[in-house]
């Protein structure tokens, strides 16, 4: 597993192959775009999405949690694709599981289950997260003398090569005062962004992170 | 005989067979026509209660040869049909084109009518008004045309059985459109329940020659069936003479080495359409249609008037209106596509000009066939080829048409996604129990292999979406009841599913309109997404200018802009049949020194050969022309990279998959990535890495030893399965398309079928319908069955390498394609580092 580490604001950042980032002066990991239950809210609407599929969302959050140790998870938003389906169950489990980490979740436009049911489940729930000049969103935010982490996009990457060869793949896409994390969650998809000059592009592969431009 | 006939005198007394054929000859002869044999045949096969297929082409009568019997056995059953109508649906007339409803139906009630039989024809099909199928609903007409999407829906409705109860009778036409489709598959299985559900129902298709019209006849009444052998085949022997004339250019040295337009061909033509009443111009894509069309007007501004244009973007009304200037010969010109192959009898056109390759010979004929319907005219069709190498197709089509070669439709087998469909159209109307259905489906050609684990999986796949019932899930789909019943009770659920049926999957579509209202046709969305308001494109033969996009509707106004963007339709690519392709290397080896020599004479030598002399001169400069010994292979290097050109002249989709095959087994011999490009004639191999050709050859690595071992992995590594797979899970139901006023777009459903795929692949791949996108692109995309062939008639030859210093003629055309395959047996991750490496050296 390879990561790469960057300074942002004199701050230290960890950049994962999961998509995960780790912030280490806060102890805080930084996670956007899981979309829990997209794959039971297709099955509910009658299309067969195989079931195994779901477990691999948990499977990926352990390993970035024990690879880091966070003190804090933080969900930059769409933790949740739907309303309320049987994914939630098996979400509750996995928090009961988390000793000693706090969770909080930037809402965002996917997140519709009560705010409520995420406090029974002691996660705080919030529009936005500002930590000294560090600003946590769902949306990709601009604003005066911070520097946004956000989510939302599933930002990705088309590379050209010789011999008119192609590759997209998921990536960060850091521009001056922002980074937009990749998608977490497995069965979401990217978009295709193009890097400016000033704009620093880190590509995912399934065991490495890869500094593009 | 019915109870009525045995009690009453003479004149309401059950007709006899003689007496029936009398009504239908003496009909014939008040419009000084005769019955043609064919026809009588399948009146007297009919009322003997006989399936069958009928071999007839467009414009033979063909209509009469099937509708007659129905109404005669009406009739016979029917005594007092003259006074007393009794009511019911009597016969279904399905129809693959929508646009051929309506002369089917013009056909039929001038029968039903001038018999004084009082029947009733009906007309269901998309376009159907919602109000028009309800009351078809409470009272169905005598004789119902219809699409098969819409018979499929007529079995989506509750107690659908009672509608068909008294069916005697369902005409597939144009089965042969059909037939290597998966609506065709929908035909089998609605069929195969019909057969319970209309005890005296008969069957019959009626096809167009193809190679493979026994098998034909099987698909349709189904494998081991009591339909099947209760049948006949009845042909139309009718003999047409055809006439192929080459367009070829005075200056052969200016015409391009490749291309798909074809008009700086232009002004031969037009003396062509000059001297004809009537003359249809078939291009093979729909925007070729729209800049033949408009580049002829700006040239020839005085044929306004006087042409038009058809393709199946074009609204519905316009096409009618065309159709029927056809017939009025009105109409001097009309460019068309594909559209205009089936069905519509137009007697006045007189000439055919087919522009680019039709690709198959039995395209081919039929659009020859267009011309001269009355039987004994000949047909003339002029072949303008738009490009060079093109006129070698041309000259081996007048081979094919010598010889009367023609190709087979190749049936699907086992396509579970549209069996998935089925039952869960079953489970929809009044659900089943598997025990009943399963014997029904076994019938069939295409599920005759069908396996009881199988039919057990599509069962587990519609009911719990899996094959293990797992305790937190939310899977919904078809429900079993107490009684074993297999049943759709969520009505959100049966309302998608009858949105989505139909097995054609095409890209979304948008109506395209003016701003003041009237709507002008449809486009697709990939086009459209490419144009920013303000740009102009041509379309339905008008500059329109785009102000907006809103709710999937193109809103236009006209725009006075000459120059403007012509819409690319996504249609598929023909690819030469095997017949076309070894007629093709027959003519091409014809023009290789070693022919020359042993032929000797010049006769044998067609005219277009001559004219392209030229192109071999270049070609032999530079590298050889392949005689039949020969298998040609070409190196050289571009600023783009090394590339290798290969030149079975197979066919683009046997390339596709030769291709694959290939750049596998070399990646083999070390890491490399290669892109891979394809046509008619050969395919290419590009990479940034020389390949070193000597230990290809060394190698034999065109080997047919473990050949699909070998195909298998190359296709893990391009994609071909997961297009397969995106109407695979269209038409299984795992991806909604959209309610119809708020269409999901098509980039959603694109991605969405694509990450499907992914999931499959990582948690399921033992999935059915995964699987079936292998088997289907091994079969009819790949054509492993052709690629066996080609290879091992690759092995008798010997090949030739040539290293050249620059482009050859043969290969222009092949590394100019912009449409490629992919293939890698490097890291992923070292790709990525070179590929960030190139693109920092460039800033």
């Amino acid at each position: 597993m390879k990561t790469v580490d960057i300074e942002i604001y004199h701050q230290s950042f960890t950049l994962h192959p999961s998509g995960a980032i780790f912030w280490q002066e806060t102890q805080m990991v930084l996670i956007a775009d899981v979309h829990l239950g997209k794959v039971s809210h297709f099955r509910k609407h009658g299309s067969a999405v195989p079931q195994d599929s779901i477990q691999k969302n948990f499977d990926q959050l352990d390993t970035v949690i024990s690879f880091f140790a966070p003190k804090v998870v933080c969900f930059l938003g769409d933790l949740f694709h739907s309303s309320l389906n049987s994914e939630w169950s098996l979400f509750e489990k996995w928090v009961s599981l988390q000793q000693d980490i706090q969770i909080v979740l930037v809402a965002g436009n996917h997140d519709i289950i009560s705010p409520l049911k995420y406090e029974a489940l002691d996660i705080h729930i919030s529009e936005e997260w500002q930590i000294g000049s560090i600003l946590l969103t769902h949306h990709p935010e601009e604003r005066e003398n911070t520097f946004n982490f956000c989510g939302h996009i599933h930002p990705g990457i088309m590379l050209n090569g010789l011999g008119k060869q192609k590759l997209k793949l998921p990536c960060f896409f850091q521009s001056p005062y922002q980074m937009i994390l990749p998608a977490f969650g497995e069965f979401t998809g990217t978009y295709v962004l193009e890097p400016d000059q000033e704009d620093h592009v880190y590509a995912v592969t399934q065991n490495e992170v890869i500094l593009i431009s | 005989m019915t109870k009525r006939g045995k009690t009453s005198n003479k004149k309401t007394s059950s007709a006899s067979t003689k007496e029936l054929f009398e009504l239908a000859e003496s009909w014939f002869q008040q419009r000084g026509w005769k019955a043609f044999p064919f026809q009588k045949k399948s009146w007297k096969a009919f009322l003997q209660g006989k399936n069958g297929l009928l071999n007839a082409p467009t414009g033979s009568g063909k209509t009469y040869a099937l509708w007659f019997p129905i109404v005669l056995h009406y009739i016979k059953n029917n005594p007092e049909y003259q006074t007393k109508h009794k009511r019911g649906l009597k016969a279904i007339w399905i129809t693959p084109l929508r646009a051929l409803s309506q002369e089917i139906k013009q056909a039929a009630e001038r029968v039903a009518e001038d018999l004084d039989t009082q029947l009733t024809i009906g007309i269901r099909t998309g376009d159907t008004s919602q109000k028009e199928r309800a009351s078809q609903k409470r009272n169905m007409p005598d004789l119902l045309i219809t699409t098969p999407e819409s018979l499929q829906l007529l079995l989506a409705s509750k107690g659908y059985d009672k509608t068909f109860k008294d069916c005697s009778a369902i005409v597939i036409d144009e089965w042969h459109e059909l037939l290597g489709t998966k609506r065709g598959v929908q035909i089998e299985l609605a069929l195969s329940r019909l057969k319970t559900i209309s005890p005296n129902i008969r069957i019959w298709g009626i096809s167009a020659t193809i190679g493979n019209l026994e098998q034909a006849r099987e698909v349709l009444l189904g494998t081991n069936s009591h339909a099947f052998h209760n049948s006949l085949l009845i042909k139309a022997s009718i003999n047409k003479k055809i006439k192929v004339q080459s367009i070829i250019p005075d200056q052969m040295e200016t015409f391009p080495w490749r291309g798909h337009l074809g008009i700086h061909l232009l002004d031969e033509v037009i003396p062509i359409i000059k001297n004809s009443k009537t003359t249809l111009l078939f291009t093979n894509t729909r925007s070729q249609c729209e800049i033949w069309f408009q580049k002829i007007l700006e040239k020839y501004p005085e044929f306004a008037g006087e042409m038009a244009m058809h393709h199946g973007s074009v609204n519905k009304e316009t096409r009618l209106w065309v159709e029927q200037a056809i017939r009025n010969e009105s109409l001097k010109a009309v460019v068309c596509t594909s559209s205009l192959d089936l069905g519509v009898d137009f007697a006045p056109v007189e000439t055919i000009i087919q522009i680019g390759g039709p690709k198959g010979v039995a395209r081919f004929l039929q659009r020859a066939g267009r011309s001269g319907h009355q039987p004994g005219k000949e047909s003339v069709i002029y072949f303008l080829p738009t490009h060079a190498i093109e006129l070698i197709e041309a000259s081996a089509l007048q081979q094919a048409v010598q010889k009367n070669t023609v190709e087979d439709r190749i049936p699907y087998l086992n396509s579970f996604d549209v069996l998935v469909q089925y039952l869960t159209t079953l489970a929809v109307s009044d659900g089943f129990y598997p025990k009943d259905i399963y014997p029904e489906v076994k019938n069939t050609f295409c599920y005759q292999a069908l396996q009881e684990e199988e039919w057990q999986w599509v069962l587990n796949f519609i009911t719990i979406g899996s094959q293990s019932l797992q305790s937190y899930d939310d899977y919904k789909k078809v429900e079993i009841e107490a009684d074993g019943r297999f049943k759709v009770n969520n009505r959100g659920i049966a309302m998608r599913h009858r949105l989505q049926i139909g097995t054609i999957v095409s890209d979304a579509v948008l109506n395209v309109k003016y701003l003041k209202g009237g709507y002008i046709g449809s486009i697709e969305e990939f086009f459209i997404s490419k144009l920013t308001p303000g740009d102009v494109f041509t379309f339905a033969g008008r500059n329109l200018e785009l102000v907006r996009i809103k709710n999937m509707q193109v809103l236009v106004r006209k725009s006075s802009k000459r120059t403007s963007k012509v819409p690319s339709w996504m249609g598929g690519r023909l690819t030469l049949t095997s017949q076309m392709s070894e007629l093709l290397r027959n003519e091409l080896y014809k023009a290789s020194p070693s022919m020359q020599e042993s032929v000797g004479d010049k006769k044998s030598v067609s005219r277009e050969l001559k004219a392209l002399s030229h192109i071999f001169k270049q070609q032999s400069k530079e590298s050889i022309i392949p005689g039949p010994d020969q298998f040609l292979i070409e190196t050289f290097k571009t600023k783009e990279g090394y590339h290798a050109i290969f030149y079975p002249f197979e066919g683009r989709f046997v390339h596709e998959a030769l291709g694959s095959l290939l750049a596998y087994r070399i990646s083999l011999l070390s890491p490399i990535t290669f892109s891979i490009a394809f046509n008619d004639y050969g395919f290419e191999l590009l990479s940034d890495q020389e390949v070193d050709m000597q230990q290809v050859i060394d190698n034999d690595l065109f080997t047919t030893r473990y050949l699909h071992q070998d195909l298998q992995k190359s296709l893990n590594a391009t994609e071909m399965a997961k297009r397969k797979f995106r109407d695979i899970a269209v038409i299984s139901g795992l991806v909604f398309i959209g309610y119809p006023d708020k269409m999901l777009k098509t980039k959603h459903l694109q991605s969405s079928s694509q990450l499907l795929f992914d999931v499959f692949r990582d948690y399921e791949p033992e999935n059915l319908l995964f699987k079936q996108s292998f088997t289907e692109t091994f079969e009819h995309q790949l054509e492993e069955g052709r690629l066996q062939l080609a290879l091992e008639r690759i092995a008798t030859q010997e090949i030739v390498w040539k290293p050249c210093q620059y482009t050859t003629p043969f290969s222009f055309p092949i590394i100019t394609d912009r449409l490629r395959e992919k293939l890698s047996s490097e890291k992923l991750e070292d790709r990525v580092k070179r590929m960030a490496a190139l693109l920092l050296k460039k800033k």
